[in-house]
């Protein structure tokens, strides 16, 4: 049956019936008991990678890899990074991929591509909540296109810590830092240092924010995540 | 020993540290939340109030925070008690005690009176009794939502007491109250209050009793329903005593029920009940009404017959056809005949076939205008293509044209009836725009044509 589904996937496009594939998408279920189940399926879905499939189809297969993807599938799924058609499934396969591998990827994505692909790149690796990515995010926030300054102070916001808070601290002061980004990674930053009880820290963000030079919406948010720094 | 007074030097050092500290905080959070409590901007003030709400616990932060209370403007004010009052710290009573008394805002004191729901004493109900009598809507609503959340259990108790005096527009409120509270011990005070002089209360105790009366006072409802004005009051009355046998599930039981109800009450008074044997319906009530309906003496076949028309299912039809045969008298034949139609055309189980059969049948038995005029009107009941065909001969007889024309329009109202055949639907209003006299079933025919709906008024 699965090696019909993955014959079935070589002519798979748009408006095939997902009945031909269904025996891959019970492997997928399979592979999450069976540790040769899942390294086979991910190896089957490397191969089909490679194959010259359809765009639908090599969408299909990232998101069965994003199920059952390992550090073995980053290098196709990289490869797909730096197309138009396929680096959105490829990014959420990558999104979902524990390990270094894949947020090596997604960083050398989010200082070699440019464009949309690169903005999607550093979005993943705030995704990922990827730490170690901090520095690449930090040296993008000077970069001068705007839409990769916004996605990186997001991603930071979205990593959340001290370090990332202390970037977008910092790219606040600086005139060229798309400030309403900044902001929003930094509420970010100061939502996830009061998840994790940091109150001073996240009382320092928020009073950072809750000055008269700031914006109505930006002022009332910060009141009120020191209400709840105070209340912690 | 030096070392000891180390250690103890050290404990008391930690001891009065840590307290210290969480005081700052908790200091540094209530000034917060106190400077935010008076900032004109409305969003900042709903921050603090959020905080008031569900941080900075403890009583003296409680006072704090109501010592603001004269300091606010009005808006501010009726948020704050609001908010006290969320916060369920009786410490905050004082102040939105004087608030009460003191301020000449309408929302002020309706805030002050819902409060006092969370965090009021029974000390309290006399005001908020009070206040339902107020001229104010907003603190008439506010003191009854506060009678109802009031969570003490003597507050049913002091009510009923306050039952005694207070005025009928209260008694009626604090009634209301009682069921919403579902104060079951209170019935027998609730049942008191089903004959009392003034309508609106009889009316508001009849209701509490539908909400929360059980089938063992069903037969202490009966004098409340004796007592009830003809028509809406008695109509309600009826319904709230429908509403408590319907607590019994099985049908002959809640038969049974209601027959042993009326069983005590006094027998001349029996009969004017026969209309509540209509609402709850039931084969074993059938009967029991059928035998009234059918017996000598004419007043009692009156209600009888009046009970089997406001029967809620096509039960008693063929019973009612047998009384409107058999009977030698016009107006009862009437009075029998239109209930039969009544009964017959009612949105019970059947189906519209079967609804329409029975009006198939009543036209047969029908013996004059009058009566063929009601089983075309009722007709309408049926949403089926065939009662439209039923209908249709009619339009070419001027005495039954005009209520023809309605009930066609009726049916052509209903989409699923009118969609599948719309070309034989548009050729009966055709007929019917050239025949109808008033305007608005030729405007609803000229819409259903166009495949358009419209909204029954209201």
């Amino acid at each position: 049956m699965l090696d019909q589904a993955f014959e079935a996937l070589k002519t798979f496009d748009f408006g095939t019936p997902l009945s031909d594939v269904e025996a891959i998408d019970d492997a997928a279920l399979a592979a999450h008991e069976d540790a040769e189940v899942r390294k086979d399926l991910e190896q089957r879905l490397i191969a089909a990678l490679g194959l010259g499939i359809s765009r639908d189809a090599k969408d299909y297969v990232c998101r069965k890899l994003a199920l059952v993807g390992s550090a073995a599938a980053v290098p196709a799924l990289t490869s797909l990074l730096s197309s138009a058609e396929n680096s959105h499934l490829a990014r959420h396969a990558l999104e979902r991929i524990p390990g270094p591998e894949a947020a090596d990827a997604l960083a050398s994505a989010a200082t070699n591509l440019s464009g949309k692909l690169q903005v999607g790149a550093i979005g993943s690796l705030g995704v990922r909540g990827e730490t170690k990515a901090v520095g690449t995010l930090t040296s993008l926030l000077k970069e001068r296109d705007a839409m990769v300054v916004r996605a990186a102070a997001l991603s930071l916001g979205l990593i959340g810590g001290n370090e990332s808070a202390e970037a977008l601290q910092t790219a606040m002061k600086s005139s060229s830092a798309d400030n309403n980004a900044v902001i929003d990674g930094l509420l970010s930053c100061a939502e996830s240092l009061l998840s994790q009880k940091k109150t001073t820290e996240a009382a320092a963000i928020y009073t950072s924010l809750s000055g008269n030079e700031q914006p109505r919406l930006v002022r009332l948010a910060a009141t009120r995540g020191l209400l709840t720094c105070a209340e912690v | 020993m030096k070392t000891q007074q180390l250690t103890c030097f050290l404990m008391s050092v930690a001891l009065c540290v840590v307290p210290s500290s969480a005081r700052a905080d908790g200091e540094k959070l209530v000034t917060q939340i106190v400077n935010l409590l008076s900032n004109p901007d409305r969003e900042f003030r709903a921050a603090a109030l959020e905080a008031v709400r569900s941080s900075a616990k403890g009583t003296s932060q409680t006072q704090t925070f109501a010592a603001e209370l004269p300091k606010l403007d009005a808006e501010a004010q009726a948020a704050l008690i609001a908010a006290l009052g969320d916060r369920g710290d009786v410490a905050a009573r004082p102040a939105i005690l004087e608030q009460l008394a003191g301020s000449k805002n309408e929302a002020v004191r309706a805030a002050a009176l819902a409060a006092l729901g969370e965090i009021g004493s029974l000390s309290d109900l006399p005001a908020l009794v009070n206040a339902l009598g107020s001229v104010s809507n907003a603190e008439q609503q506010a003191a009854e939502t506060a009678l109802v959340r009031m969570r003490d259990v003597w507050v049913a108790k002091t009510i009923v007491t306050d039952l005694r005096t207070a005025p009928p527009e209260v008694r009626s409120k604090l009634i209301e109250i009682l069921a919403v509270r579902r104060a079951t011990s209170e019935i027998p005070a609730i049942i008191a209050a089903t004959t009392d002089t003034d309508s609106s209360v009889r009316a508001a105790a009849m209701n509490a009793l539908g909400l929360i009366g059980k089938p063992e006072q069903l037969a202490a409802m009966l004098p409340g329903v004796l007592m009830a004005s003809r028509g809406g009051e008695r109509d309600n009355a009826e319904r709230n005593v429908a509403e408590v046998c319907e607590r019994i599930e099985n049908e002959n039981e809640r038969g049974d029920a209601l027959i042993a109800a009326l069983d005590t009450v006094d027998a001349g008074k029996r009969d004017e009940l026969m209309p509540l044997a209509g609402r709850v319906g039931g084969q074993r009530l059938i009967r029991f009404v059928a035998d009234i309906a059918s017996s000598s003496d004419a007043s009692r076949r009156t209600f009888g017959i009046d009970a089997l028309s406001k029967w809620p299912d096509a039960g008693p039809a063929d019973t009612l056809l047998e009384i409107a045969n058999n009977t030698k008298d016009a107006t009862e034949r009437r009075q029998a005949f239109h209930a039969f139609v009544k009964v017959c055309a009612s949105r019970d189980n059947r189906n519209d076939q079967q609804r329409l059969d029975r009006m198939k049948q009543a036209m047969k038995e029908s013996r004059n205008a009058d009566e063929k005029t009601a089983v075309i009107n009722r007709t309408r009941t049926a949403y089926d293509v065939e009662s439209m065909r039923f209908v249709r001969p009619w339009l070419d007889q001027p005495e039954f044209c005009q209520i023809a024309c309605e009930t066609i329009v009726e049916l052509a109202h209903h989409r699923q009836v009118r969609d599948p055949n719309k070309e034989e639907f548009d050729a009966v209003l055709d007929q019917v725009i050239k025949l109808a006299k008033n305007e608005e079933l030729v405007e609803r025919a000229n819409r259903y044509k166009r495949g358009e709906t419209w909204e029954r008024k209201k």
